[in-house]
């Protein structure tokens, strides 16, 4: 169900704990997918309604903004927990244990806040186009066909709001990577490490997926 | 007091009021109170109110039917088939509807406050291939025109298209569309004009509504004599930007004539049908201003009586 | 609240002007000490919006107001329609691999071209200018092409450098050939024909693969333990090769089609391409859960590159506040300077800010900047040949391709270079011993060939605007 991530878990609150929030992380971000799959069939559909039928979807683009929000929001959690948000590895990549626990714990904690004060600033974008006592309960809509604009707004906060709990699990983990020290801690992605802890991963995930299968192909060709 | 100012786009004649307004300002408060105008530094055009209502910034402009609900009072301004005929008429019933109480409520909401408007042109049509200037000639064709003036063309079997303004040129060189719904700088702007074989002279089918606004508490905490400095130049600003649009439209003839493209009159008899035909547009919007507990009758009525009024000067 | 530092007498010393430039170095600062460049760039963008509204409105107005105003930046950012075809043309590429199209394209070019020097290197270069015909973004391409390439080439000796580098250089082709969502965007921002600039990027595009074939093979000439020749196929296999490279040109012929016969508008287009290249994964045996993997990591990718948009752009927006794009277009104008040596200037800033940006961040903030710059440099007006011996027209779709190809430049550009970022990524997701620093190495050569590239687009411009001249 999941790309092989090197996520080392066990039975630890902590562990069971990122799993847990992992499966809201994935379910969203595979609702990310679909969206983006969903974008592509709507577009086919204009094009070939306009063409052959002079019957295009009536507000196309407002529906596609619309669904813009839902695929760039919904996975952020999802990349944070497999360490997909792209990254200048030259300084931690050279670091080990207790110290680059450190850095872990600092560059999350400098994510917590602006990705708090983007909850509290999203949540009022939000509220913003939104009133239970205006019509649709709507006080901003689209271009085209007046779409009410919250649902897409209401994405963002709520991804962020996940993205929050990620980053707390996160920190937790690297605070106790401080305290108890090694260079195995569960609950994060580790820096490049041995193919052992990625099998290890992988039986308790036990799990084999597209991801997998696709990592497997290119490990194939690499033996 | 140095204020910043959001607009969008580049400089051009939708905004030359704003600039003349920063000029004036300096000027005659001997430069104690300066405005910075940003042209989409400071916000995406269809955020302003949210800017303006968080205090990001002291005044901005935006359109009517960028977000309906956001500004539902003012949409009658939109409304297809008004008969507004030039800028001077459009700039007399957008600031009687402005000074309506019911606007003054919405906007305040925004914490906005309704300094003038841009006038718009109406958004007369530019098209490929053989002249539509039938009712009868509307069916069918594939028109890029958002919100009222959509349902409008909607009304009369055209099919309105649903394509950005910055791909409307590639749009109708490809045949995705077969006309635009644009005033004449846009036309100008985006390059329709370049691939177009003929433009609509007198449809007038409608225009939007593009105020500009001032943050309250920026407008209150304003010294007495920089309030009236800024009231005082507004008059100033809007004759400024009239007589910069009649020299553009002044060019328009000839621009038209380089370009190829053939001016279309519509017959009286087909615009009035389709005035007719716009009708229903009119009614359904006061009846859900009503519902929506806005003074719909009234704002229609305002909008109607300004018009017969500025039309007999 | 009663504050403990008086937020307005600290910052009332420094301008606001100083300060975006203090956190600028902050940015890199907190940029190579690992924090995730999107959260980096939103939190300085944060602080400095905190920084201008507590000078303005005290600490506490000012801080509500700087996180509102941050917090309108993701959606309306995000959510701009001509963003939406960079996860269509994101599957094109996953589904792409599913359909086998890259491994047959990547094989036929082995077969083919395989017997040079550094030969698997050459055959991914035009394997990935092939690809580059379907996919519209470069980092998909380069992601999709570490999982075909790098493997192969690590089993036959080569030099995992030479090889991550090859890959990471290869996938930034697809930006210039059409279609290309970086091109769009910058027609988009810069209001020019769509059509006529993915028309322009082709032949430069094939330059731009032309010149790396010839580094590649120059390299492995003067070092051979980057990697040998791959030979011995026979003219049978050869010709065997081909049909299986043969959908892609379906998949080119239906993109182009549609575009220059007005079944759809170029986001659309990526679209209808992506729905072709599902059709074909299905019919070669994409199950239900290769589908769900494949879109998965669309989602991932999509994801990553809209938080570097947001995140960046919230930064962006302090820059806005702080006017130091307005201070740069002064600094400009007021130059008295011949306009190539102008525009070398201009080119030379974005090497700089290219190796610290993404390449949609760069031109998003840089162009509503340099692209007035540039045609006010050449200054030809209403159809007459200007400064730069071009039209004002053919200067907006010369310079477009000039700069999307310094944007490609940055993906390959340490300390950001997404494209690096991807290859190395996706490597160590295949426990292949690559890390980001042996990519950017690695890539180091392409970067002259880049260069060279951009000196013969100025010195010939004629590359560009040839084939946009004939549409008219
Ligand atoms: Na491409
Ligand atoms: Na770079």
């Amino acid at each position: 169900m999941t790309t092989p991530s090197s996520v080392l878990t066990d039975g630890t609150t902590l562990s069971r704990t990122d799993r847990a929030l992992l499966k809201v992380e994935a379910a969203l971000n595979l609702a990310s997918g679909i969206t983006i799959f969903a974008l592509v069939l709507l577009a086919i559909a204009n094009v070939l309604m306009r063409k052959f039928l002079n019957l295009p979807v009536p507000g196309y683009i407002d529906w596609t903004e619309q669904f813009m929000a839902v695929f760039a929001f919904l996975g952020l959690a999802y990349v944070q927990r497999e360490g997909g948000h792209i990254r200048m590895d030259l300084l931690v990549g050279n670091l080990k244990g207790r110290v680059l626990w450190l850095f872990e714990f600092l560059s999350v904690l400098f994510m917590l806040l602006v990705v708090t004060a983007l909850i509290y600033g999203t949540w009022f974008h939000f509220m913003r186009s939104f009133d239970f006592g205006a019509p649709n309960w709507s006080t901003d809509s689209s271009i085209d066909i007046s779409l009410p604009l919250w649902p897409s707004k209401l994405a963002v906060p709520v991804a962020f709001a996940v993205l929050w709990l990620r980053l707390v699990v996160q920190l937790w983990a690297y605070g106790r990577g401080l305290r108890l020290g090694g260079d195995a801690i569960v609950g994060v992605p580790l820096p490049e490490d041995p193919a052992e802890q990625a099998s290890k991963e992988a039986a308790s995930v036990g799990a084999i997926g597209a991801g997998t299968e696709l990592a497997g192909q290119t490990r194939h060709g690499s033996d | 007091v140095e204020w910043n100012v959001s607009v969008w786009g580049t400089r051009r004649a939708f905004t030359e009021h704003v600039e003349k307004l920063a000029e004036l300002v300096e000027e005659r408060s001997d430069g104690d109170f300066t405005m910075n105008i940003s042209y989409g530094g400071l916000s995406n055009n269809r955020e302003n109110l949210d800017g303006i209502s968080i205090g990001a910034f002291e005044m901005a402009q935006f359109c009517a039917g960028y977000h309906q609900d956001k500004n539902r009072a003012i949409t009658v301004l939109e409304l297809p088939f008004l008969g507004v005929e030039n800028l001077e008429q459009e700039v007399a019933v957008s600031h009687a509807v402005y000074d309506h109480p019911a606007v003054a409520d919405e906007m305040a909401q925004w914490n906005a406050k309704m300094l003038m408007t841009s006038p718009m042109p109406q958004y007369n049509l530019v098209g490929t291939g053989a002249p539509r200037d039938t009712i009868e000639s509307f069916d069918g064709m594939r028109v890029r025109a958002t919100g009222g003036l959509g349902e409008m063309f909607a009304a009369v079997g055209a099919v309105p298209t649903s394509v950005t303004s910055s791909e409307a040129y590639n749009a109708m060189e490809a045949g995705v569309v077969d006309s635009v719904a644009f005033a004449q700088h846009a036309h100008l702007s985006f390059g329709t004009l370049d691939i177009a074989d003929w433009w609509t002279e007198n449809l007038n089918p409608g225009t939007v509504n593009c105020p500009i606004v001032v943050n309250i508490d920026a407008y209150e905490s304003l010294s007495d004599e920089n309030r009236e400095i800024l009231e005082a130049a507004v008059d100033d600003s809007i004759e400024y930007y009239l007589e910069n649009y009649a020299e553009l439209l002044r060019d328009w003839d000839a621009t038209l004539e380089e370009k190829g493209v053939e001016k279309v009159r519509v017959s009286p008899e087909e615009i009035a049908e389709l005035r007719s035909q716009a009708q229903p547009i009119h009614d359904a919007w006061i009846a859900e201003a009503s519902a929506n507990g806005l003074p719909g009758q009234e704002l229609y009525d305002l909008v109607e009586s300004t018009l017969a009024e500025a039309k007999s000067e | 609240m009663d504050n403990l530092i008086d937020m307005r007498a600290l910052l009332d010393g420094v301008s606001i002007f100083e300060l975006s430039l203090w956190l600028s170095g902050l940015l890199l600062l907190l940029v190579l000490i690992g924090v995730r460049v999107a959260f980096a760039a939103a939190f300085i963008g944060f602080v400095g919006l905190c920084a201008f509204f507590m000078q303005k409105q005290g600490f506490d107005r000012g801080l509500v107001t700087a996180a509102k105003l941050a917090g309108q930046v993701p959606h309306s950012k995000a959510t701009q329609y001509s963003l939406s075809l960079i996860p269509t043309f994101i599957l094109i590429g996953y589904l792409a691999y599913y359909a086998g199209l890259t491994r047959h394209l990547f094989e036929a070019a082995k077969r083919w071209i395989g017997w040079t020097p550094g030969g698997l290197g050459v055959a991914t270069v035009f394997a990935t200018a092939g690809f580059a015909a379907v996919s519209g973004a470069s980092v998909a391409t380069s992601a999709v092409f570490a999982r075909i390439a790098i493997p192969e080439m690590l089993r036959e000796g080569y030099d995992k450098r030479f090889a991550a580098g090859v890959v990471a250089a290869g996938g930034t082709l697809a930006s210039l050939i059409p279609p290309s969502a970086i091109l769009v965007i910058y027609a988009i921002i810069v209001e020019q024909s769509v059509g006529k600039l993915l028309l322009a990027g082709f032949l430069p595009g094939m330059v731009s693969a032309l010149i790396y074939g010839a580094l590649v093979i120059g390299l492995a000439r003067a070092r051979p333990s980057l990697g040998p020749a791959v030979g011995g196929f026979t003219w049978r296999q050869r010709f065997e090769s081909l049909p299986g490279a043969m959908p892609i040109l379906l998949v080119v012929f239906i993109i182009v089609y549609s575009i220059y016969f007005g079944w759809a508008t170029p986001t659309e287009a990526g679209a209808l391409g992506a729905g072709v290249v599902l059709i074909m994964a299905l019919r070669h045996g994409m199950r239900w859960r290769d589908l769900k993997g494949a879109l998965m990591e669309a989602a991932k990718l999509t994801v990553m590159i809209f938080a570097m948009i947001w995140g960046v752009l919230i930064y962006v927006r302090f820059l806005g506040f702080a006017k130091l794009p307005d201070a740069f277009a002064e600094f400009i104008t007021s130059l008295e300077m011949g306009p190539y040596l102008v525009l070398l200037m201009i080119l030379g800033a974005y090497v700089i800010l290219g190796m610290f940006m993404d390449a949609i961040g760069m031109l998003i903030l840089t162009l509503p900047i340099t692209f007035p710059a540039v045609m006010a440099l050449n200054g030809g007006i209403g159809g007459e040949v200007g400064a730069l011996g071009m039209t004002n027209e053919e200067t907006a779709i010369w310079f477009g391709i000039i700069v999307v190809k310094m944007a490609e430049l940055c993906l390959i550009t340490p300390p950001i270079g997404l494209n690096c970022f991807v290859v190395a990524g996706v490597a160590q997701d295949a426990k292949m011993d690559i890390s980001v620093q042996d990519v950017f190495r690695g890539a180091t050569p392409f970067f002259v060939a880049d260069v060279v590239t951009v000196a013969v687009l100025i010195l010939f411009p004629g590359i560009v605007l040839w084939l946009p001249g004939l549409m008219g």
